[in-house]
């Protein structure tokens, strides 16, 4: 069973079309990281996953219900962090912690509120009118986590917060997941996103361009290798080399070269010369990233 | 639907306090003038007769104004209006203000149905209106007790009941725009026009009797004012309720089937009819 399917999923406002027959699988328990730029189509997506819009066409499904016909059922079941986080001004952290669970129908469990305010260093007290944007974030992070929900959905969840705090939010999501939640998430902070999610799903123009293992993806990418030899060498050898190409020649025994997927052909191909270094440099998640949105063609679709 | 209720209600409370105890300090000041007034009697109606015709008509003709119900009629006649405001600017910020400034996302995100909570806030405005009107009947039957108008605390509450139905509709013609409209702003624009223009048409319809039945089209018509102490016309109290009822479920059915907007989308616009929209790719803020 999956804790969020998509099936051609499409969405316009007006004229301008936000999601194009998104497809769209995310599996219990997992923590699934969306990428995309800025209006790509990321929280479009997890706003028709709670019914706060409806989707033109296709369908969705979360924890096994259709959200456009049991919209209740599941919210119940999910704790959602918006994008752009808006509350009361006037009240405190506290006050609007007990509202949202009086829409839960709970009361509000103070226990667990002070850990995690304290975790996430939350002063509830103040109104939100004095509290920094981090600080509102932190009080949009507690509600999320607070009743516990099977399935996270957060759109961004640590802007907005300094690298401590960043790091007890990821430990947070990471608790979740060892309780059994299924934790979504959108973000541009790429190292976050190759820290803790188990996949990612990459979006450009409403169109879901990749899906696949974290590490994996980042295995596929490009790296970047720069060699020096310990003579002069003729490199027209590794130029032909498939996936290899020369990036720059520094002089005569040293150059950069670009790698595409495994190392193999440059390893055999190199084992003709005199080496006398080899650095590679890893790709990093937003070096994947980038080279879908540096290219016209994403790599899936060239495929 | 409770918890919202209740929500809605403590966020009316400064707004019922101040509109409460204004309304209430013009009972305390509208009813111990009816003694002066009484007590010259003759100095008021020869003051009155010096107004110009067509201004006597507008209001009525002032003609019973040495009766309780009459002059109770002439203090009251802008009740409507006055409280209208607040009924206009609360029905079109009722759904829409949380929307426009991005709360009710989260909100939403709550396992509360649209309706449901759609039914809460308007059972808190309901609430709130009729809290208001409550503190107002204070102000004008507490100086009954030393005052020689003989009107019992009973027959005080039905002008005012006359003018909650009337503001009912006020308010709920600005939450149907609020739905309907691409922001709040218009909706309390549009919806207030509706209240002023009511006022003024009826008003002149004693002029010019071809206007009367544009009045009668529009809410202030059937407000009652002071002669509602001689009886609350039932049906047309009935009347402006069904009305008020049917805008509220209009209201209810288009925010049940429609997006809820984020802050930060801004005014959508009047948007046209999808067959003539054509579909562009430029990237929106998603």
């Amino acid at each position: 069973m999956t804790a969020i399917t998509t099936n051609k999923l499409s969405k316009s406002y007006g004229g301008v079309i936000a999601l194009r027959g998104l497809d769209l699988d995310v599996h219990l328990g997992e923590i699934f990281g969306f990428l995309g730029p800025n209006g790509a189509g990321k929280t479009t997506t997890i706003r028709c996953l709670l019914d706060l819009i409806r989707s033109d066409s296709g369908t969705a499904n979360v924890l096994g219900l259709d959200p456009q016909t049991d919209p209740v059922g599941v919210r119940a079941r999910v704790g959602y962090l918006p994008g752009e986080l808006h509350l009361e001004d006037n009240l405190t952290g506290r006050r609007i912690l007990r509202y949202f669970s009086a829409l839960r129908g709970r009361k509000l469990e103070s226990d667990n509120v002070n850990v995690l305010a304290e975790r996430l260093r939350l002063d509830l007290d103040q109104p939100v009118k004095n509290l920094s944007k981090g600080n509102k974030q932190k009080i949009g992070l507690v509600q999320a986590f607070l009743h516990q929900p099977e399935l996270l959905l957060l759109d961004e969840p640590t802007s907005g917060l300094d690298p401590l705090v960043q790091q007890e939010v990821q430990g947070l999501i990471r608790e979740a997941k060892a309780k059994g939640a299924t934790v979504f998430f959108s973000s541009h902070v790429m190292s976050e996103v190759e820290a803790i999610a188990e996949r990612v799903g990459i979006i450009r123009e409403g169109t879901l361009v990749e899906v696949a293992n974290t590490a994996a993806l980042i295995d596929r990418a490009v790296h970047r290798v720069k060699v020096r030899f310990q003579s002069p060498v003729d490199t027209d050898v590794l130029e032909r080399v498939p996936g290899l190409a020369v990036l720059s020649q520094d002089d005569l025994d040293g150059m950069t070269l670009q790698v595409e997927g495994d190392m193999d052909g440059l390893v055999k191909a190199l084992a003709a010369y005199p080496v006398a270094r080899i650095e590679t440099t890893r790709a990093s998640l937003e070096d994947v990233f980038l080279a879908y949105y540096q290219t016209d063609e994403s790599p899936t679709e060239e495929e | 639907m409770g918890a919202e209720f209740l929500h809605t209600l403590v966020r009316f409370r400064g707004r019922i306090l101040a509109w409460g105890l204004a309304m209430a300090a013009l009972g305390l000041v509208v009813v111990p003038f009816y003694d002066v007034y009484v007590s010259q009697e003759e100095q008021m109606l020869q003051f009155i007769e010096n107004y110009p015709p067509e201004f006597l008509a507008f209001f009525g003709g002032m003609t019973a104004i040495n009766t309780p119900a009459g002059f109770l009629d002439s203090q009251l006649a802008m009740l409507p209006v006055i409280l209208g405001i607040f009924a206009v600017l609360a029905g079109s910020a009722l759904l829409a203000d949380d929307e426009e400034s991005g709360r009710l996302d989260l909100i939403m995100a709550h396992p509360v149905s649209r309706l449901s909570l759609f039914g809460g806030r308007l059972a808190a405005f309901v609430a709130a209106t009729l809290a208001i009107l409550t503190l107002c009947w204070l102000g004008f039957v507490l100086p009954l007790r030393g005052s020689s108008m003989d009107v019992s605390w009973g027959q005080m509450a039905l002008p005012l009941l006359s003018t909650f139905a009337v503001v009912l509709v006020f308010g709920m013609i600005a939450l149907l725009l609020s739905m309907l409209l691409s922001s709040r702003r218009k909706a309390a624009a549009s919806a207030g026009g509706v209240m002023v223009a009511g006022f003024f048409l009826s008003g002149f319809a004693n002029l010019n009797a071809d206007l009367k039945p544009v009045a009668r089209a529009l809410p202030y018509e059937y407000f009652q004012g002071g002669f509602a102490i001689n009886g609350l016309n039932v049906a047309w109290f009935i009347g402006l309720l069904a009305v008020s009822a049917l805008f509220a479920a209009l209201a209810a059915w288009l925010f049940q089937r429609r997006d809820i907007r984020v802050g930060g989308e801004g005014d959508a616009g009047w948007s046209r009819p999808r067959f003539l929209s054509k579909p562009r790719t430029e990237k929106l803020s998603t």
